[in-house]
């Protein structure tokens, strides 16, 4: 079955980087969409169904963080799994991040390998 | 990739000796892995500044300034298509987006490279100025890091304004 991502960065160029890296790993990507923050993600969230959710933190309008906890309150977006990739890899925002529920994280820069290895394993636990 | 250095205690944001190596470090291991081209560190004259493409990082917190990026149109035309795997053409729209990715990743890699730094300082949302027509004044008065670099024979200088 294939995959249905979403992919949040207020870059551009980045979001495209992601998709490639997720190709790259050999997932059976699906429909792919693309947010530039927390905002328009949980909007994209509301009206659509995605297995996966990539995203970073440090956005303008609504930060990564603040996404994951409204994201956690939606019942149509609670059971999304969610892997953050972002510059801010320190200890307290992985430990925050995963406190309110992230599954992996993942620090840029980095390579389709640590990619693939975060991703893989997240999917694997929801089948 | 590379060790950690010790960051500076306390207030005390005095650049250590080892930093000018540790934001090398960063910027060389962004562009292999982000690019995917190497960035050259110029073994001779110091490549001529091309200023028409600038992009600009905030740090705040316990290591206080400004991470930048200059470089020529062409030359960021060419970062972005190389990190979209697109022809330069098409890379264009995306020259801006792209050198702020490189800022952002740049200045997060420094900071997790120093010990202890990574939760101590917050990065801004990246800036991009086009045209080389302007003064910037930074109110980081403090220490500067400011390093050349050749990307497919082009300069890319990367500096660093450390507020004291």
């Amino acid at each position: 079955m294939s995959i249905r991502a979403l992919i949040v960065d207020d870059s551009s160029v980045m979001r495209k980087i992601v998709e490639r890296c997720l190709r790259q790993a050999g997932m059976d990507l699906g429909q792919v969409q693309e947010a530039s923050n927390g905002a328009e993600a949980l909007a994209l969230v509301n009206e659509n169904r995605f297995d996966l959710i990539l995203s970073d933190i440090n956005m303008p309008v609504m930060d990564g963080l603040e996404f994951i906890r409204h994201l956690k309150e939606m019942e149509s977006g609670k059971n999304i799994p969610i892997v953050m990739i972002t510059t801010e890899g320190g200890e307290k925002s992985v430990l925050e991040a995963l406190s309110l529920g992230a599954k992996g994280y993942i620090r840029k820069p980095f390579t389709p390998d640590q990619v693939k290895d975060h991703v893989i394993p997240v999917l694997g636990s929801q089948s | 990739m590379s060790t950690h250095t010790q960051a500076p205690a306390g207030n005390d944001a005095a650049p250590f000796e080892g930093w000018p190596l540790v934001l090398r470090d960063s910027v060389k291991e962004v562009f292999s892995l982000m690019v995917g081209t190497e960035i050259i560190v110029p073994d001779q004259a110091d490549p001529a500044v091309v200023t028409e493409v600038t992009g600009m990082v905030g740090l705040a917190g316990e290591l206080c300034g400004v991470l930048s990026l200059r470089c020529g149109k062409g030359c960021a035309s060419k970062i972005a298509s190389r990190m979209l795997d697109v022809p330069i053409t098409e890379a264009a729209s995306n020259m801006a987006d792209a050198i702020g990715e490189i800022c952002n990743m740049v200045a997060g890699n420094f900071k997790a490279k120093l010990h202890g730094m990574q939760d101590k300082c917050m990065l801004s949302v990246p800036t991009i100025i086009t045209g080389g027509d302007y003064q910037l004044f930074s109110v980081a008065v403090g220490d500067r890091i400011e390093l050349p670099f050749l990307f497919d024979g082009e300069a890319v200088w990367i500096a660093l304004e450390i507020r004291s």
